[in-house]
């Protein structure tokens, strides 16, 4: 343990010199932990927004309007899929409706199909903003827009003219945040049988099967399987649908790599050639060890291990300050909280202590070539 | 550790044979130490003596292991050690070679007794195992009391019994002195030389000790003088062993 003795004494004796440099990798780190976290984060809410509740990927008819047959054949393939979100499947038929109340109308979107589904994909429960979401067969579960613009509340008729020529007169169950004006303002949800009886569609025919994922990023390759396997139908899924949200996502991950990659080259930079002058100024004392018989490896690990004390202690300083940044950040008026991840964190402070090691090669090797004849000789 | 004490009179501790050193190559080499041969015995006290540029200290480094020789032998106890490579030059250096230089050429990072430590603490030794041993040494020298000072805190006389406590603490076979009173006063010098002879005495370190000063040499028990790379004279000090 010499080595690392003598590293400590040499931090020890010029204190500002080994402080400057560990504050230097304490901001490259929390530059990282700070900008991979709300980039990350930024990212996360985008997609929770985009697709948090609308379904990952959907079976439907090749021809638009046309019923898709959602079969025991279907069913098993979407089920034995492990890649999707336990009960998030659910069948839905889908009809316009013309809502009035005799001064003002709105064009509704009814989509039919089994609570618990249609909750699992939409979370209909949790974003219910008042009454208790219900499908029975004259219930309708309505958006908040459309509830402000009758001015409904739970309990509440709201009539429909149906496309069939029919009209119905359906009770408010529960209004809903759907989490966009738009779907709050058009979308309803209804009985599966409401829109069954306005298509005319056979029991197990509907518009589509919707489902959700546990990864949406799966979508891509789960809709790919179950093309293949389900020819009949069309498959779609988001990411194809929003290939412009995904163009920005990845334009944004890559400028954040490269920030974080320039930052951690600056810093490497940064230990290197403080290092480097570290080793020409011990070059002396380095000498007078090797001429006492100590060997070039163990002289070498002098500086490693100066390096790594460095590196632990400006990547903790750097681990703190960047959660001091997103505890600041916090107050931020946003739409999203940073919620930093700690495999990420560890991933950054591995990162830190690496570059660290890394960058006290250059100083390591001078060390090798010092030789003690010249220290003794010259003085 | 390396083996201390006057070994047998058949064996001598320091064998050069040939022992030369070239500089550069072709048109341009120098040739600072040319066919140096010698013996050194267990427990000697010998002065090495030359004029800058003489090639002393070229012959010293060699000594020491510090330098590799271009042609010739130099055995260690027996012991071939020229080919060795260098990080076993380096631990031989350290069992059976003490270095007092010119300059005292102390850590100014580490207290006096951190550096007396520090060749021990080299071959891996840890602080608690040696340092009774170098309490030892320090009270040879006469310092004892200053073990917690920095080595910037001292005079140019202590900081040079300092150098000579951690040149002894591995208890090498022996010192290599190159001008170690060069950067004293008088008093200091004497006060040095009396010490070398003490601790040759009483722990039966061989010495070696470079000067240009004939006076200095004179004290000592045999004269190797160097001129030019080369051995000129090697003689006894048969008026200091007579005397004394």
């Amino acid at each position: 343990m010499l080595p690392l003795k003598i590293a400590l004494r040499f931090l020890k004796t010029s204190p500002v010199q080994s402080a400057l440099i560990a504050a230097g990798i304490s901001v490259g780190i929390a530059t990282q932990v700070f900008v991979g976290s709300l980039i990350t984060s930024l990212q996360a809410s985008l997609v929770e927004q985009t697709i948090g509740s609308t379904p990952h990927v959907t079976i439907q008819a090749q021809e638009e309007g046309e019923p898709v047959r959602i079969d025991d054949r279907v069913w098993r393939v979407v089920r034995e899929d492990a890649r999707i979100e336990p009960g998030a499947a659910v069948a839905v038929r889908v009809t316009n409706a013309l809502a009035s109340d005799g001064e003002q109308s709105a064009t509704l979107l009814l989509k039919g199909g089994d609570l618990d589904g249609l909750d699992a994909i939409y979370r209909l429960r949790e974003r219910a903003v008042s009454g208790t979401p219900r499908l029975r067969s004259d219930d309708i579960v309505i958006g908040t827009a459309l509830a402000k613009k009758f001015s409904l509340a739970p309990g509440d008729p709201l009539a429909l003219s149906l496309p069939d020529g029919s009209r119905r007169t359906l009770r408010v169950a529960a209004i809903v945040d759907l989490g966009s004006e738009a779907a709050n303002e058009r979308q309803a949800f209804v009985n599966a049988g409401l829109p069954r009886s306005v298509l005319r569609w056979r029991a197990d025919e509907f518009t589509a099967l919707e489902v959700q994922l546990l990864e949406p990023f799966d979508s891509a390759a789960v809709a790919e399987d179950w093309r293949r396997r389900l020819r009949e139908t069309s498959v779609v899924e988001w990411q194809g649908q929003n290939a412009d949200l995904l163009t920005a996502l990845q334009s944004q991950s890559s400028s954040s790599y490269m920030i974080q990659a320039f930052v951690l080259v600056a810093v490497a930079l940064g230990i290197a050639s403080t290092l480097a002058i570290s080793a020409v100024q011990k070059t002396r004392q380095i000498g007078i060890l090797k001429a006492m018989g100590m060997g070039d490896r163990q002289a070498s690990r002098i500086f490693l291990w100066q390096a790594a004390v460095l590196g632990l202690a400006g990547t903790a300083g750097g681990v703190g300050l960047g959660f001091l940044l997103l505890w600041g950040f916090s107050f931020a008026p946003v739409q999203f909280s940073i919620s930093p991840e700690p495999t990420f964190i560890a991933l950054s402070a591995s990162i830190g202590i690496t570059v660290s090691m890394a960058s006290s090669i250059i100083p390591a090797r001078r060390t090798s070539r010092v030789d003690p004849i010249e220290v003794i000789q010259g003085g | 550790m390396a083996e201390t004490g006057i070994g047998p009179a058949s064996r001598p501790l320091v064998e050069a044979v040939g022992l030369t050193r070239v500089y550069g190559e072709g048109e341009t080499a120098t040739v600072a130490v040319d066919g140096a041969t010698f013996a050194i015995a267990e427990g000697e006290f010998l002065a090495l003596i030359g004029q800058s540029g003489s090639g002393k200290s070229t012959l010293l480094n060699m000594l020491g292991l510090l330098d590799t020789p271009t042609a010739g032998s130099l055995r260690y106890q027996g012991d071939g050690v020229s080919g060795l490579p260098k990080a076993e030059r380096a631990q031989l250096r350290n069992q059976l070679i003490g270095f007092v230089f010119q300059f005292h050429h102390l850590l100014p990072e580490f207290t006096v007794l951190e550096n007396v430590l520090m060749p021990a603490l080299v071959a891996g030794a840890r602080p608690a195992e040696v340092r009774d041993r170098a309490i030892e040494t320090l009270e040879l020298l006469g310092i004892v009391g200053l073990e917690d000072k920095n080595a910037n805190q001292l005079s140019g006389g202590q900081k040079q019994r300092v150098a000579i406590a951690r040149a002894l603490l591995n208890r090498p076979a022996i010192v290599l002195a190159d001008e170690p009173t060069g950067n004293l006063d008088t008093t200091n010098t004497e006060a040095v030389y009396d010490l070398f002879r003490t601790i040759n005495r009483e722990l039966g370190t061989a010495f070696l000790i470079v000067t240009h000063d004939r006076s200095v040499a004179q004290r000592t028990d045999r004269i190797i003088e160097i001129r030019d790379g080369k051995i000129i004279g090697d003689v006894r000090n048969e008026y200091l062993t007579g005397g004394s």
